[in-house]
């Protein structure tokens, strides 16, 4: 019995076969030469004579990665040098062809190799992932994800806006005339100038809430001018280039998200969501290799153990059990909708709450000191405070649902992300319909088009809130971690109380830590308008956050006794954070679309809207330009593209149904050809009966 | 052929990067760890063979069950003892986070594979089950429990119903799992 592969030395005399299979039993010996044995992975010595066979011609072969060769090195050795002897004949073009693609494919290793290097943090999240499994790394990768997003994005908004206003901030401002509508002089009064005789203690104030002595600096959109420069060979429309700079940080982002969801989409469409052959998926792909420790590796142990019991025990009583009868579907149903009503109540609870809290807060903004502190973070307090209770709660709901589990965690996590979403969205609607008098007193916004006794400069104050925000996010997970975690872990392992026992140290849940990067990732980007240096903030403090969070981890935490499953929470994770782009998309269209800007501050002083920028500076391009872009709008161009793609659309469309029907078809083959073999096999039994030959 | 101790030379260096999935970097590494692990009269060998008790004492093999397994498979000496620098390189090769998952497949098939013969029978089965679960008796599953558990995988991945699993069918399975070629990785 052949099982080792037979070795010879170096290069030539070497057999092609390899792992091959066991010849006592009395199987069919394949006769035929093409097709391989199933367990042989045989090499073709002579690849440029089957390569004939097809195609008929004298095309070459490309030769055969070695690398996906199993067979050990000195073979691998062995097969290149006799690749490297058979010189094909090739055609110049294909010469010229086949070294560009071996001068790119080195090319791509020594950028791998690059990358390797500089990989952020690559040491800790293998210590992470090999500790605490693959779910909690996950985790990790997406906060890596986020910190590089908007590391990129703040390097974009520094290049196109930050540096430009500095250098340009000597040239004479308001170098625009700026158009004199009426009772405009009320509207352009900004009073920005701190108040010269403060104590100490307010600076702290002013750094936390952005106020004061922050307001006026290159933090929020007030300080910014609308200066055009205009030289002899140089322009720079700082107006255009902050627009710009924001509408294509959208696009970067979203281009970024797509590409990584792609990649996590395709391998989850491929292996189809896996929900049939669970046992054998679980004993053949259930071991983490990459497991470090005589902890972790008894853990996972553990953990396989309890998957395959839970799964056999399921199974037996589902063997067992009668249907539900149709009394009990009723009570079940209804039950299911009586507590999605409750879920839903509570969510509007909250959301009223925050509306409630975000006007009370904004008339009591003549405040100061620490009250006046207190008031300005109301509506962040009663955020977080609903987004922590309200999904503790949906989730008890959920669990007297009783899906089934796996349903159990998405419905709950959707409940979440929609709760923290939209209470965002109700947030940025309150300040809004402040801003604009949707309600309330409509005399107030006659003169400038805005509540500009409130509010002289709305949009600095709409940067403050998300600066609020994103700071407070940051306090609290600060705060959590000395205050709850590190106690709770003390506590547990010194005192011996059965029920301090019973619930342990802390877990760490990726889904609602997940959620938290999201809903920091929105508030930024919605923010990013209105305060240009916020992602580069966001950068920092993602930064924190990884180590905070690894510190927890590793001090505090106990790995989770459930594994958590990682390809599909990736693609949920991305998808999670798209909506939160949406979002704060529809809140940039809003606010560059519809809302006239403040006459007082910031680059779009004199204009009726944000976007009027464009069509102004459309004007000034030159007349071949402009015909070329009314081109391109126009129905001649658009209508032929529009069909083109989705001529495209339908070839793909196709293309995958008849992949998917192959892919049948050569399944129900195997079948076939394995009843054929087993047929064969019992014939070849008979007559060795019959003829009374013994094998 | 083989490297000296001490230093890898640059041609060497390019045809282990042509002939597996490591980058330089890896390559490097592993030779250091793989010197560290030869004795001091092993070292001056021109093609030295760490012994088994040796590679073992690495961290990242030390406490997985199927250390032994991977030995074997990855080891081309007659005895199936013991690894050269170049099958070291072949077993962080198939491990490595860029490796194809054919080849991760076949490795893992025959790291399965715990009595040599090309398929997995029942008692492999209940080989790597125990390795699974923990080979301790309170971690162990029931004679009843494994006994349904291995006819249910015999029925899910057994196509042409022999009894035994293939590499086909072995691969059918590993192809429709996304979270193989995440898990099936050692790195340095």
């Amino acid at each position: 019995m052949n099982s080792h592969l037979q070795r010879q030395g170096s290069a030539t005399a070497v057999q092609g076969t390899g792992y091959t299979s066991d010849q006592g039993s009395p199987r069919l010996r394949r006769v035929t030469s093409s097709r391989s044995d199933q367990n042989v992975p045989q090499f073709n010595w002579l690849p440029a004579s089957a390569a004939q066979e097809d195609a008929g011609q004298e095309a070459a072969v490309p030769p055969k990665d070695l690398r996906a060769l199993p067979m050990p090195m000195a073979l691998k050795r062995a097969i290149s040098q006799v690749q490297q002897m058979q010189v094909p004949v090739l055609s110049s073009f294909q010469s010229w062809k086949r070294s560009k693609a071996k001068s790119l494919s080195r090319a791509r290793k020594s950028i791998g190799g690059f990358l390797h290097y500089i990989t952020l943090w690559r040491r800790s999240l293998n210590k992470i992932g090999g500790n605490f499994g693959d779910g909690v790394q996950s985790y990790f990768l997406f906060l890596r994800f986020l910190v590089v997003l908007n590391f990129l994005s703040s390097m974009l908004i520094t290049g196109f806006v930050l540096i430009p206003s500095i250098v340009f901030r000597s040239v004479a401002s308001d170098s625009m005339n700026v158009t004199d509508n009426g009772a405009a002089g009320e509207c352009r009064q900004y009073d920005h100038k701190p108040d010269p005789l403060v104590r100490y203690f307010s600076y702290f104030l002013d750094l936390l809430s952005g106020t004061g002595f922050m307001e006026y600096t290159y933090l929020f959109y007030g300080y910014y001018h609308n200066t055009m420069v205009a030289e002899s060979d140089f322009s720079y429309n700082i107006p255009l280039a902050y627009l710009f700079t924001a509408v294509f940080y959208f696009a970067f982002c979203l281009i970024c998200i797509t590409a990584r969801t792609g990649t996590a989409v395709r391998v989850a469409v491929a292996t189809g969501g896996g929900a049939t052959g669970s046992y054998s998926r679980i004993v053949f792909t259930g071991w983490d290799f990459g497991c470090l420790g005589d902890r972790a590796t008894k853990l996972k142990q553990k953990n396989l153990h309890y998957q395959l019991q839970v799964d056999l025990e399921e199974e037996r009583i589902k063997n067992e059990a009668a249907s539900l009868t149709l009394r009990q579907k009723v009570l079940l149903y209804s039950s299911r909708i009586f507590l999605s009503l409750v879920a839903f109540g509570l969510i509007i609870a909250a959301f009223f709450g925050i509306y409630q809290a975000t006007i009370f807060s904004q008339s009591k903004v003549k405040e100061t000191g620490v009250l006046g502190l207190f008031y300005e973070y109301l509506p962040s307090i009663v955020i977080t405070v609903g987004n922590f209770v309200v999904p503790v709660l949906c989730d008890q709901i959920a669990m007297l649902e009783r899906y089934n589990p796996s349903i159990t965690v998405i419905v709950a996590l959707l409940r979440s992300v929609f709760l923290r979403m939209v209470s965002l969205g109700v947030l940025l609607f309150t300040l809004w319909s402040q801003i604009t008098c949707f309600e309330g007193a409509p005399e107030e916004c006659a003169l400038c088009h805005y509540n500009h006794k409130s509010y002289p400069c709305w949009e600095t104050r709409v940067g403050q809130e998300m600066y609020k925000l994103t700071l407070f996010d940051l306090l609290i997970t600060l705060a959590m971690l000395v205050l709850v975690e590190f106690p709770r872990r003390m506590v547990v392992d010194n005192s011996s109380n059965k029920l301090v026992q019973f619930l342990g140290r802390q877990e760490f849940l990726v889904p609602v830590n997940v959620l938290g990067l999201v809903y920091g990732q929105t508030v930024v980007w919605t923010g990013a308008l209105f305060c240009p240096l916020l992602p580069l903030l966001n950068t920092l403090k993602f930064v924190i956050v990884f180590y905070a969070k690894k510190i927890t981890l590793f001090s505090n935490c106990r790995p989770a006794a459930k594994t958590f499953r990682s390809t599909k929470s990736k693609v949920f994770f991305l998808l999670v954070l798209l909506f939160g782009w949406s979002l704060a998309l529809v809140a940039l269209i809003y606010s560059i679309a519809k809302i006239h800007p403040s006459m007082s501050c910031g680059p779009f002083r004199s204009l009726s809207s944000m976007w009027t920028i464009v069509p102004d500076s459309f004007y000034s391009l030159s007349l071949t330009t402009q015909g070329f872009l009314y081109f391109i709008g126009s129905q001649g161009f658009s209508i032929p593209l529009f069909l083109f793609f989705s001529v495209v659309m339908c070839y793909f469309i196709a293309l995958a149904s008849v992949y998917g029907k192959s892919v049948d078809l050569l399944k129900a083959q195997l079948k076939l050809e394995a009843r054929d073999k087993q047929f064969l096999v019992k014939q070849i039994e008979e007559l060795s009966r019959t003829l009374g030959v013994a094998r | 052929m083989g490297a000296t101790a001490s230093h890898l030379g640059k041609d060497l260096l390019s045809e282990y990067q042509e002939l597996t999935f490591l980058t330089k970097q890896e390559i490097l590494l592993a030779h250091k760890r793989f010197t560290e692990l030869l004795s001091r009269e092993d070292k001056n060998l021109p093609d030295p063979r760490a012994p088994t008790e040796a590679i073992l004492t690495l961290p990242e093999l030390k406490s997985n069950p199927f250390r032994e397994r991977i030995v074997r498979v990855f080891s081309t000496s007659e005895s199936r003892d013991g690894l050269t620098f170049e099958d070291f390189l072949d077993l962080l090769s198939a491990f490595s986070d860029s490796a194809t998952l054919e080849i991760k497949s076949h490795y893992a098939f025959r790291i399965f594979d715990f009595d040599d013969d090309g398929t997995l029978d029942e008692s492999d089965l209940e080989k790597l089950v125990n390795c699974l679960t923990g080979e301790t008796d309170d971690t162990r599953l029931t004679p009843d429990e494994m006994k349904q558990l291995i006819r249910n995988i015999l029925e899910e991945s057994d196509i042409d119903k022999d009894g035994t699993v293939n590499l086909s069918e072995f691969q059918h399975v590993i192809s429709r799992s996304p979270d193989f070629v995440s898990s099936f990785k050692i790195v340095l």
